[in-house]
């Protein structure tokens, strides 16, 4: 019984990081309280998709990352794949560059992620407006991208409290 | 992948994700109840007042309105008027805000098992805000009338001007192909021209706003940013332009 325990506890703390990605996806859609505001809600996934794939990419593989991404798209509409596509190349590109993101100063941490998360947002604009053959307006994507790197030390605070839980899970 | 397998997987993966999104969506609805109930505390007595002046006014309407109606029915008996089908509505809730910074769009909770089809309107209290897009067994997809893809025929009410209403992704959406010459008031009422067989005539979407660059934009009358609640209405109007593209889609889909 202990044992059983053990191991769920384990189980638990080795999928903090994807069940949080899964957590923030839903919260970017949800029926907010202040009207409008979904138009320039900040990627909230990506957010942390970036965090855990410089930090715990041990506990955060690229098939996480790429059913995250799929789930949006699912969710929201756009053509289906894409962002599953997008999340899990910025994966990539993220574990293999961690060592310039991770373990350094937090401003470090927090002006790679400004590079990182302008590549993703304006990547995604690029692609959609020439799937479907229609640009949107730039103005919203860019507020995006504005709100989500004024957000990131907040995100990144409670991400810290959250990696402490992931500590014994090795 | 045929876009309508795609649509087809979308719907019903939409289904199993509609539980979450309906939790995750509580503790917004509850802090805007808080709020509103709040706003309704303060302002108790002037709505009150408000309420008794414009009940009095309403009552006068109400008897002009019976009469009219009396004269109506009279009448278009006489003409052999052909009346509209019955309507018919699901009332469902919104439980999550799609697109953000490139397309409009709400999850409702009600989908094919409670009568929901595609094409369908969705209305609020105040007015038109979109219309069913895809649906799944107990969830449907709603795209508003702010999405880049909407093209809605409407009418001027007041000068009966007729037009495109086009979602461009902002709270205001344009008014296209209205005539150069046309002469129109800012304020006038946008309407649905019944035009394309989806909406029937006469739904109200909204209120023109100052021209702005040589072009129109509408208030609409229902706040798109603050939908709670949806009503998607089956005007019985055989889905017109809509399900016959996509009856066609579909019927060139199967032919492959």
């Amino acid at each position: 019984m202990e044992a059983f325990w053990q191991r769920l506890d384990f189980w638990f703390r080795a999928s903090v990081p994807s069940l949080s990605t899964l957590l923030m996806t839903l919260l970017d859609v949800s029926a907010g309280p202040i009207p409008h505001l979904e138009m320039v809600l900040p990627p909230l996934g990506f957010m942390s998709l970036f965090y855990w794939s410089a930090h715990r990419p041990d506990l955060f593989p690229p098939a996480v990352a790429f059913s995250v991404g799929l789930l949006s798209d699912i969710i929201n509409g756009g053509p289906l794949g894409l962002s599953a596509l997008l999340f899990t190349a910025a994966h990539q590109i993220i574990w293999r560059q961690r060592s310039l993101f991770a373990g350094h100063s937090f401003y470090m941490l927090w002006s790679g992620f400004s590079l990182v998360v302008l590549i993703f947002i304006f990547t995604q604009w690029a692609l959609r407006g020439l799937l479907e053959w229609h640009l949107a307006r730039v103005l919203p994507v860019l507020m995006q991208a504005v709100l989500a790197i004024i957000l990131f030390p907040l995100l990144c605070w409670l991400f810290i409290r959250l990696q402490r839980i992931t500590a014994s899970a090795n | 992948m045929q876009p309508d397998t795609t649509a087809l997987v979308r719907a019903h993966s939409m289904d199993l994700l509609a539980p979450l999104l309906e939790a995750f969506s509580r503790p917004a609805l509850a802090i805007e109840h808080v709020g509103e109930s709040l706003h309704n505390l303060v302002s108790l007595r002037a709505e009150n007042e408000k309420l008794r002046s414009e009940n009095k006014r309403m009552i006068e309407w109400q008897n002009a309105v019976i009469s009219l109606d009396k004269e109506n029915r009279e009448l278009r008996s006489l003409l052999k008027f052909k009346t509209e089908p019955p309507v018919s509505y699901i009332s469902a809730r919104a439980i999550a805000d799609i697109g953000g910074a490139f397309s409009r769009g709400l999850v409702v909770t009600a989908g094919e098992a409670d009568g929901v089809h595609e094409g369908m309107a969705a209305v609020t209290g105040d007015g038109l805000i979109g219309r069913v897009i895809e649906t799944g067994n107990w969830s449907s997809r709603v795209w508003l009338i702010s999405d880049p893809n909407s093209r809605i025929p409407v009418t001027i009410a007041e000068t009966g001007d007729r037009a495109i209403l086009a979602g461009d992704n902002t709270p205001h959406p344009k008014l296209l192909f209205l005539a150069r010459d046309a002469s129109i008031p800012e304020g006038a009422h946008v309407v649905t021209s019944g035009h394309g067989g989806i909406f029937p005539p006469n739904v109200p979407v909204g209120v023109l706003r100052e021209k702005e660059r040589g072009s129109f934009s509408v208030i609409p009358t229902a706040d798109l940013g603050k939908i709670t609640y949806v009503r998607l209405v089956d005007f019985n109007l055989g889905g017109g332009a809509f399900n016959a593209i996509g009856n066609k889609v579909r019927a060139e889909g199967k032919k492959r």
